[in-house]
């Protein structure tokens, strides 16, 4: 236990390298509009992790294409809130000082391996691409192709394969040549959302691995976007728990996985709160669906499927309980004090 | 890949023959027959008869269809039976005419397709794609002799600067080659569109972005790239039949193409004629899609996996 408080103390005295205020996305169309992303705050430290926790349609790849300024060009809106990345704001930056952050700054590994490659060109192009795009210092060409030699060793694969294209290799494989080019430019923070969902079991744990071995050898930071606990548990420092576009609960992955106080909705997703040495890998059911995102409810936005559900939950919505950086949203925890 | 061409050759050979073989039924349901044709209806039953005789066209459909194969296999397409001429003399005569109009036909749709289908989908919805979409539409459905007549209507008859008939140069071959390529260019710019939005949602397109890539770069080197083949298909597919010579269009401005040769035959009955035509446009048309397949396996190496394996 003093191991961890330690730890803790050192994480509290990190630089903040993304801070997330009062981030607001939505999805317009002729017919509705969809409140995505309402409101959230998270900052991520220097070569620090953040898990990025909720079920489908929580809002988790919504946030990361927002940070990526990435949102679809017609539908998707940044509606409020900021991003600050070492202090700059990245909702108000042009398209084209946005394209130089891209891939060297912040690099993205998306949600399925087996189509975030272009089929058609080399995996050696693909990572060239990457490399000849940020070439800032002017590399020659022969040494770039030597970086992208570097890059498929780091990430485990002969560097003599860089002629073959992506159906050539597995779905493993292919998630590898995923990570190699997010990390070509060495960024200093990488999203990843979900990159382990579309593997094979016995492949997930290896390409975690790389994935943390990686960071730890660049001093990335991360937000791990993820529905596994399990991934949660081994590889975050810091977790924020979503709920159809809010963070419901955030705090560190003691707080989450230890703490005394819970949002009910955590509560519900852990089952039984386990303690880190347990093995929980998916997230339990919970009776309801996700509310309907372009109508939600008022009030605390979980409450038609909380167990604990009081009449203020219905009306106003709850105010934040935070202590030693443990966050909780919920009229119950704050009643409780 | 050699092997692969080689089959694809192979399949030419009863294709060619279930064409051959489709004319000469045809041929022979509709009524009439050559002699009656050639000497008019004032000629006797008995000059009609010997010269059918001499054609060899008293014999049963099969066996003249046999004789005919046999004579093909031997390189031998025959004589017409109105001009007494070698029908191959007389088609590859008339050839390089159709070739000039379907190739310029073919690259003018080419270029005016692809970009705007490009610029249609990549502004989606806007005025770009309005006026794209609905232009290309109506191109689509109007009929080719009309779009020609249309044509030769304002720029021969009333601004009087493009002749409106004939191919004796290369002036001549602006308002057909024009009257082709538009519908082409229609099909080729809806074809481009809708592949083009296909190909931009795809996750490596969003992944190109990621990189930094700018947005020229993500289009033309990442979305165009692979949304090709369809393109590909469409554009080979028109050049085949532009091959076969544009029989209405042809007709429309008097251009003595491999087009008007068949419709000449045809109305003629000259079985030769028509035949060979056939036998000349098919074996074209299968070289031209066989080339498409090539360049697909060019474009798409997981074609080209196939072909090799296969
Ligand atoms: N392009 C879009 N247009 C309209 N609505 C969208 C679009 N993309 C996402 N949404 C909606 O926004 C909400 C959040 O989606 P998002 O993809 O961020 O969820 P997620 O947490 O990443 O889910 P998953 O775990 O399934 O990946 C969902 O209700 C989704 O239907
Ligand atoms: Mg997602």
């Amino acid at each position: 236990m003093a191991e961890l408080t330690q730890t803790q103390e050192l994480r509290e005295n990190q630089d903040v390298l993304l801070e997330i205020n009062n981030l607001t996305v939505v999805y317009k169309s002729d017919e509705e509009i969809v409140h995505a992303v309402n409101g959230i705050s998270f900052q991520v430290g220097v070569k620090e992790t953040i898990g990025l926790v909720g079920e489908t349609g929580a809002g988790k790849t919504t946030t990361a294409l927002s940070i990526m300024r990435l949102l679809p060009e017609r539908t998707g809106f940044i509606e409020g809130g900021e991003i600050l990345y070492n202090g700059m704001d990245l909702v108000t930056k042009p398209q084209n000082e946005m394209r130089m952050i891209r891939g060297s700054l912040i690099s993205m590994i998306f949600q399925d391996p087996m189509t975030s490659l272009n089929p058609i060109m080399t995996v050696g192009d693909q990572i060239y691409e990457s490399l000849e795009i940020h070439n800032t210092d002017n590399k020659t060409r022969q040494q770039l192709d030597e970086r992208v030699n570097e890059l498929l060793t780091l990430v485990g694969i002969q560097p003599r394969r860089k002629k073959e294209f992506p159906h050539q290799f597995s779905g493993g494989m292919k998630q590898r040549i995923v990570i190699a080019i997010a990390l070509a430019c060495e960024p200093q923070l990488l999203i990843a959302d979900e990159p382990t969902t579309a593997l094979d079991v016995t492949i997930q744990a290896q390409v975690l691995d790389l994935m943390r071995e990686l960071k730890e050898k660049l001093d990335t930071s991360m937000i791990m976007i993820t529905h596994d606990l399990g991934v949660v548990a081994e590889t975050c420092d810091k977790v924020a728990i979503m709920y159809a576009g809010e963070i419901v609960e955030r705090g560190s992955v003691e707080d989450i996985f230890e703490g005394k106080q819970h949002h009910p909705y955590t509560e519900g997703l852990f089952g039984a709160i386990p303690n880190l040495e347990e093995e929980t890998d998916r997230l339990s059911p919970i009776d309801g669906l996700m509310p309907n995102p372009t109508d939600l409810p008022s009030g605390c936005k979980f409450h038609p499927r909380c167990k604990y559900c009081m009449d203020i939950c219905r009306e106003q919505v709850p105010p934040v309980y935070l202590e030693d950086g443990h966050m909780i949203a919920c009229h119950l925890v704050v009643k409780e004090d | 890949m050699s092997k692969y061409i080689f089959k694809r050759l192979l399949i030419v050979i009863p294709t060619m023959l279930a064409v051959i073989l489709i004319v000469f039924l045809l041929m022979n349901l509709t009524p009439s027959d050559p002699a009656s044709v050639i000497l008019g209806p004032n000629a006797t039953q008995e000059a009609k008869d010997k010269l059918n005789q001499e054609f060899g066209y008293d014999k049963p459909v099969l066996v003249r269809y046999f004789d005919y194969v046999v004579n093909l296999v031997q390189g031998d397409m025959g004589t017409t039976y109105t001009t007494s001429r070698s029908v191959f003399t007389e088609v590859t005569m008339r050839f390089p005419t159709t070739l000039k109009l379907a190739a310029i036909g073919i690259t003018l749709a080419v270029v005016l397709g692809v970009p705007l289908g490009i610029v249609a989908a990549v502004k989606q919805y806007s005025i770009f794609d309005i006026i794209g979409t609905a232009t290309s539409m109506f191109m689509a459905s109007v009929p080719g002799f009309w779009l020609g007549l249309m044509l030769i209507l304002l720029f021969a008859l009333k601004l009087g600067i493009l002749p409106s008939y004939g191919n004796a140069t290369w002036v001549h071959y602006i308002l057909p080659s024009v009257t082709l390529a538009l519908p082409v260019a229609a099909s080729i710019l809806r074809m481009t569109r809708t592949t083009m939005l296909e190909s931009i949602r795809q996750d490596f397109v969003r992944t190109a972005r990621a990189k930094g890539q700018i947005e020229r770069k993500v289009i033309f080197k990442h979305a165009l790239h692979n949304a090709l083949l369809p393109v590909v298909t469409v554009a080979g597919t028109e050049f085949g039949f532009l091959l076969g010579g544009a029989v209405v269009i042809e007709q429309v401005f008097s251009i003595n193409g491999v087009g008007k040769l068949l419709l000449e035959g045809i109305r003629m009955k000259d079985v030769p004629l028509v035949t060979g035509c056939a036998v000349f446009i098919c074996f074209l048309f299968m070289i031209v899609m066989l080339l498409v397949d090539i360049l697909y396996a060019y474009i798409d190496p997981r074609i080209r996996d196939r072909y090799t394996r296969a």
